[in-house]
């Protein structure tokens, strides 16, 4: 028998003029690290490094679901809205969620979908956050495949963007966590996935606002799988090369999914990024 | 290469799980590798026919088009990026899609791992 010093609770707050009840989870102590899930998925893809005590021994590890996902609830009316994440509303909600928990300057640390809000916030919002880790993050990704696909009456939605997804796990990925990243997508809600490629596949901002970070103040470090064929380390490049002071890792053996899929193969390089997150304007111009 | 996909065709005979995830699935699905057409007739599940083409006359659910050497790197035990997955062939352009590609959507996970049966039966070939 073993328990997990992994801690859930509920938050609420108010996104958009309405109440969001939010589920987080956290372990570890110091240094607040606020972990954002991919599209489709939730917290549950950061257990691995919240139960790690190597990270937690200096890092408090907070992770939530973003309303809609996991354990959080659509909002009261839900069942008349389509959901469609914009960038203003996922902006919203991270920043409500650090107020709401009290964080002091978190490290921002988001993948996929994830790392692009947390461009977008290292753009927009530096100054409520000591750093920033990019995981499978780009600029833009145009859809390489029908969104409308993953909401449809006559099929289940969460099967076939599992599948989907699937091709961004990498073969040396353990099959247990394998199909543990995939069946989080089989539980995701009815359009819900289709409504976090609708922000990551067409909203194109991000690209103007890459030159408007500064490193110097705020630390980037973006970390790309070879086997993610959604967010390519060619496309994770192209985004560091547009942020003056950005570093970049590639991970040989990874998909898009790392910290879920091969928890272990990923752990040195999540390391590696916190190591980067040189703290406040002391630390200015250590980032390249 | 007719024989990996007679493999397959056996191995899916013995893989209960497969046969449950394609229960609903009876369709044509023409593989077309350097030109030369593989057609594999799907009933409930299972592989009822495995017929080398070339044929106008066999209507097809949807086609996967690629190259002999690209499929072997696909049915490698560990492929290379790009390589590991049918819709990585078709993104570095060594594959393409063509034909009811929802069809093929809605039984994504089936056809995927119908397919990867290859690396099985490669490794046995071999």
């Amino acid at each position: 028998m073993s328990i997990e010093p992994i801690t859930g609770r509920y938050l609420t707050v108010t996104i958009g003029g309405t109440p969001h009840r939010i589920y987080f989870e956290e372990a570890g102590q110091s240094r607040p690290v606020l972990c954002l899930h991919t599209a489709g998925a939730d917290t549950r893809q950061w257990r691995h490094l919240m139960n790690d005590a190597s990270v937690t021994a200096t890092h408090r590890l907070i992770a939530f679901d973003m309303p809609w996902h996991g354990k959080s609830l659509p909002p009261e009316g839900f069942e008349t809205e389509e959901y469609l994440l914009t960038t203003e509303a996922y902006i919203e909600t991270v920043l409500a969620v650090i107020d709401g928990l009290a964080l002091d300057r978190p490290i921002l640390a988001g993948c996929s979908m994830g790392g692009r809000i947390a461009l977008q916030l290292a753009a927009l919002h530096a100054d409520r956050f000591s750093g920033f880790i990019a995981i499978e993050a780009s600029d833009f990704q145009p859809a390489w495949y029908d969104i409308d696909w993953f909401h449809r009456p006559d099929a289940h939605g969460g099967e076939m963007g599992a599948a989907l997804v699937s091709a961004n796990i990498s073969p040396f990925a353990p099959l247990v966590e394998r199909w543990n990243t995939l069946w989080m997508f089989m539980q995701s809600g009815p359009g819900v996935f289709r409504g976090d490629l609708s922000f990551y596949t067409r909203d194109d901002s991000l690209i103007g606002r890459l030159a408007m970070i500064d490193t110097t103040k705020t630390p980037v470090h973006l970390i790309v799988g070879a086997y993610d064929l959604t967010c390519t380390p060619e496309d994770a490049a192209r985004t560091a090369r547009a942020i003056p002071g950005a570093t970049l890792s590639v991970m040989d053996e990874l998909g898009h999914f790392p910290m879920s899929e091969h928890p272990q193969g990923f752990r040195p390089f999540f390391l590696d990024g916190l190591a980067k997150m040189a703290r406040g304007t002391d630390q200015a111009g250590q980032a390249a | 290469m007719i024989d990996i996909f007679r493999g397959i065709q056996r191995d899916l005979d013995g893989a209960a799980h497969l046969q449950r995830l394609g229960r609903l699935f009876s369709e044509t699905v023409l593989i077309e590798v350097d030109g030369r057409e593989v057609y594999l007739t799907f009933d409930k599940g299972r592989i009822e026919a495995v017929v080398e083409g070339p044929s106008r006359k066999t209507p097809w659910r949807f086609a996967l088009r690629t190259d002999a050497e690209a499929l072997g790197k696909f049915w490698e035990p560990i492929p290379a990026p790009g390589f590991h997955d049918i819709f990585g062939l078709v993104k570095i352009g060594r594959a393409r899609i063509d034909g009811d590609i929802l069809t093929l959507v809605k039984n994504l996970r089936f056809f995927k791992d119908v397919l990867a049966l290859g690396r099985q039966t490669k490794e046995v070939a071999a």
